[in-house]
C-alpha cells in the first residue's frame, strides 16, 4: 500500500514539475528533462499530455488573461509545448489520440496577415484540437467547402484590416446559404473585428486574443 | 492651420506639448495614402493639394528650371497638421540598402525583397491589380539568429558619410529651417523595440528574448550605439530647434504591450535612458512614443525611460486621454485618441466622440487634437470634412 502511495505521489510530482515548467516558463531543457523522466517512468501519454503540458499552457493563458504574461511569455509558452509535442510524437502516432474537436481557421479573403492566426493555432492545438489551417487570402468559398468536408465544431475567421471584415459577414451568409450554419460555431478573430461587429454579423463569438479564442472552443466542445 | 495672431504653428504646438498656454488646441493628423486616393475618387480636388516645386530637370542634368510634382499636401487643404512636416535629415536605415525587386509573381501575389532586406508579399485584388497602399505580409526576415545579424550590423554602420544629406551644412541647414520652417521640425528615431521587430519578424524576436538572450543584448546595443552615433551631429547641431523626437516603436497590441514589463525593464530600460538623456543633454525634451496598441502595462516604465509624449492612443484597445492625464498628469503630453471609428460614423457619434474629450483635454493642457491612427481607408470625403469642420470650431481656448 505504502509503495502504491508512492508511486502515485511520485508520478504527481513529475507531472507537477511537467505544469509547473511550463506555467513558470521556467525553461525549454528542464521540460525536455521532466518529460523523459515521465516517459522512463511510463507515466500514461494522456496523463502527461493533461494534467502535465495542457496544465501548464492553462497557466500560462490564465496569466496572460491576468495580465501577468504577455505576447512573448505567450509565444514562449506555445513554443515550449510544441518541442514537448514532438518528444511525444511517436507515442501520440501509438495511440492514436481522441481530439477535443476540430477547427477549421483561416485568414479571410484580401488579407494576408496570420501573426495572431498562427499563435491562436499553437494554443489551439496544444489544447488538443485538430486543426485545419487554410492561410490566408482564403475565399468564402473554401471555408464553407472546407466546412462541409470536414464537419468541423468551430470556423476560425481571423482579420487585421478593418476592410477585410465584410468578407467575414460573406462567408456566415455562405453557410447559411449552404445549410451547415447551425452545425458549426464561428469564431472571429483579429484586431480588425469587435464583439459589436461579431454580433452584427451574426457570429457565435468574438476572440479578443488567442487564449480567450481556445477558451470558446473548449466551452463548445465540452 | 489658420495662424492666430502672435501663435505660428510651430510654437503651437512647442507650448502645447510643454503643457504652456496655446491659442488653440493644434490639430495634426496622417492620411494612408490609399485614403487619399479614395477620398480624391470622391471629389478632393487634386488640383488643390498638389505640391510643385521648381527645381532643376533631371536633378542637375540640365540647366533648365523645371516644375516637379512632389506629391499631394491634405493637411493644408484640410486645416490640421502634419507631425512630420519638417524632419531632421538623417538616414537611419541599412546602408547600402537592399534594392527592392519583384521576385515572384503568380495569379494571387506579387512578392518582393524590400529595402530592409525582408521579403513581402502584396496581394493582387482581383487577380490583376496589386494593392500597393494596405500593409503586406513580411513573410522573411533578414535577421534570424547571431550570424545573419552579424551580416545585417555592417549596414548599420553610423559613421557612413550616407546618413546625412550630400549637401549637409550645419550653418546652412540650420539658417534653412529657420527661414522657411513654420510647423514643427521633428527627429524621427526607431525604438529598440520596433527595429528588432522589422529585423526579425514580431514573433522570432519576441521568442529570442527567451531562446537567445545574448542575440537580443547585442542587437540593442548596438541599436543604442547606433542611434547616438548616427544623430549625433543633428542633435548637437539642431538641438532644441528640434521640436520634437517622434520615437517609433509599435510595441502593443490590443490585449496589452507585445513584451512584458519585466522583459522591458531587463533588455530595453537603460538603453533608452541613455538615449533619451543624449537628448535631453542637448536640449531636447519632447520625446513621443508612437505604439499603437494598449501600452498601459509598460507606461510607466516608458516615462521613467525618458519618453514624455505618446501617440496615437488607440481607443480601441483601451487607451483613454482622460484616464491617462489623471495618472501621469504633466510627465505625458498626448496626442490623439478621437476614435476614428466613431469619427467616420460623423453626426452625433462624432461630435460625441469629440465633446467627450476635448474640453478635458483643453483644461488640462498638454494635448494635440487628432484621430487615434492615421486616416483610414473607410472614411468618406463628406464625413472627413464634416470631423474637420466639427472640430476646427472646437479648438480655440476661450
Amino acid at each position: 500500500m505504502r509503495t502504491e502511495i508512492s508511486e502515485v505521489s511520485a508520478l504527481e510530482d513529475i507531472l507537477d514539475k511537467i505544469a509547473h515548467t511550463l506555467g513558470n516558463l521556467e525553461n525549454s531543457s528542464s521540460l525536455k528533462k521532466f518529460i523523459s523522466q515521465a516517459l522512463k517512468k511510463k507515466v500514461p501519454i494522456l496523463e502527461i499530455l493533461e494534467k502535465g503540458l495542457r496544465k501548464g499552457l492553462d497557466e500560462v493563458g490564465r496569466r496572460y488573461e491576468a495580465g501577468e504574461y504577455f505576447l512573448s511569455e505567450l509565444l514562449f509558452g506555445a513554443s515550449m509545448m510544441e518541442e514537448a509535442m514532438k518528444i511525444l510524437a511517436p507515442q501520440l502516432r501509438a495511440q492514436k489520440l481522441e481530439r477535443k474537436g476540430q477547427i477549421v481557421l483561416g485568414t479571410v479573403r484580401g488579407d494576408i496577415h496570420d501573426i495572431g492566426k498562427n499563435i491562436f493555432k499553437m494554443f489551439a492545438e496544444g489544447a488538443g484540437f485538430e486543426i485545419h489551417d487554410l492561410g490566408v487570402d482564403v475565399n468564402p468559398e473554401d471555408f464553407v467547402r472546407t466546412a462541409i468536408e470536414k464537419n468541423p465544431d468551430v470556423l476560425g475567421l481571423s482579420a487585421l484590416l478593418t476592410t477585410t471584415t465584410p468578407e467575414m459577414k460573406i462567408v456566415i451568409d455562405d453557410l447559411q446559404k449552404a445549410g451547415i450554419r447551425g452545425k458549426v460555431k464561428v469564431l472571429l478573430g483579429g484586431n480588425a473585428v469587435t464583439n459589436q461587429f461579431g454580433e452584427e454579423i451574426g457570429a457565435d463569438a468574438v476572440a479578443l486574443d488567442a487564449v480567450q479564442g481556445v477558451d470558446f472552443c473548449k466551452e463548445w466542445t465540452r | 492651420m489658420k495662424e492666430i495672431e502672435g501663435m505660428t504653428p510651430r510654437e503651437r504646438i512647442r507650448n502645447a506639448m510643454d503643457f504652456k498656454e496655446v491659442d488653440l488646441v493644434p490639430w495634426a493628423e496622417s492620411f494612408y495614402v490609399e485614403t487619399l486616393i479614395k477620398l480624391f475618387s470622391e471629389g478632393l480636388p487634386a488640383h488643390k493639394m498638389a505640391v510643385i516645386e521648381w527645381e532643376m530637370l533631371g536633378n542637375g542634368n540640365f540647366l533648365v528650371n523645371w516644375p516637379k510634382l512632389l506629391g499631394f499636401d491634405p493637411y493644408s487643404y484640410f486645416g490640421c497638421m502634419s507631425l512630420a512636416d519638417c524632419t531632421v535629415p538623417v538616414d537611419i536605415g541599412p546602408i547600402p540598402r537592399f534594392k527592392q525587386r519583384k521576385i515572384l509573381e503568380n495569379a494571387k501575389y506579387q512578392e518582393y525583397i524590400m529595402e530592409t532586406g525582408a521579403r513581402s508579399r502584396r496581394i493582387k485584388k482581383g487577380g490583376k491589380e496589386v494593392s500597393w497602399y494596405s500593409m503586406p505580409l513580411f513573410y522573411e526576415f533578414p535577421v534570424k539568429d547571431k550570424k545573419s545579424w552579424e551580416q545585417y550590423k555592417v549596414r548599420l554602420n553610423p559613421e557612413d558619410p550616407r546618413r546625412y544629406p550630400k549637401d549637409w551644412e550645419k550653418d546652412g541647414y540650420l539658417h534653412i529651417f529657420d527661414e522657411y520652417q513654420d510647423g514643427p521640425t521633428m527627429l524621427g528615431i526607431t525604438g529598440f523595440y520596433g527595429f528588432g521587430a522589422e529585423l526579425m519578424g514580431i514573433p522570432n524576436f519576441n521568442l529570442a528574448f527567451y531562446r537567445d538572450p545574448e542575440l537580443i543584448e547585442d542587437m540593442i546595443s548596438h541599436w543604442e550605439y547606433f542611434t547616438i552615433e548616427s544623430i549625433r551631429e543633428a542633435v548637437e547641431t539642431f538641438k532644441d530647434r528640434v521640436d520634437y523626437v517622434f520615437w517609433w516603436e509599435d510595441m502593443a497590441e490590443k490585449h496589452g504591450p507585445n513584451i512584458s514589463p519585466k522583459l522591458y525593464k531587463t533588455f530595453l530600460l537603460s538603453h533608452y535612458k541613455r538615449v533619451a538623456g543624449f537628448l535631453n543633454k542637448n536640449k531636447i525634451y519632447r520625446i513621443m512614443m508612437d505604439s499603437d496598441g494598449n501600452t498601459q502595462p509598460i507606461l510607466d516604465l516608458v516615462v521613467e525611460a525618458g519618453i514624455t509624449g505618446h501617440w496615437p492612443l488607440e481607443v480601441n484597445s483601451g487607451m483613454d486621454v482622460r484616464t491617462l492625464r489623471k495618472r501621469y498628469g504633466k510627465k505625458l503630453f498626448l496626442v490623439g485618441n478621437l476614435d476614428k471609428r466613431e469619427i467616420a460614423k460623423g453626426g452625433e457619434a462624432m461630435q460625441k466622440e469629440i465633446d467627450s474629450k476635448l474640453p478635458f483635454m483643453k483644461e488640462t493642457g498638454g494635448y494635440v487634437a487628432g484621430l487615434d491612427h492615421l486616416v483610414h481607408v473607410e472614411f468618406t470625403l463628406e464625413k472627413f470634412r464634416e470631423y474637420a469642420d466639427y472640430l476646427k470650431g472646437k479648438l480655440v481656448i476661450q
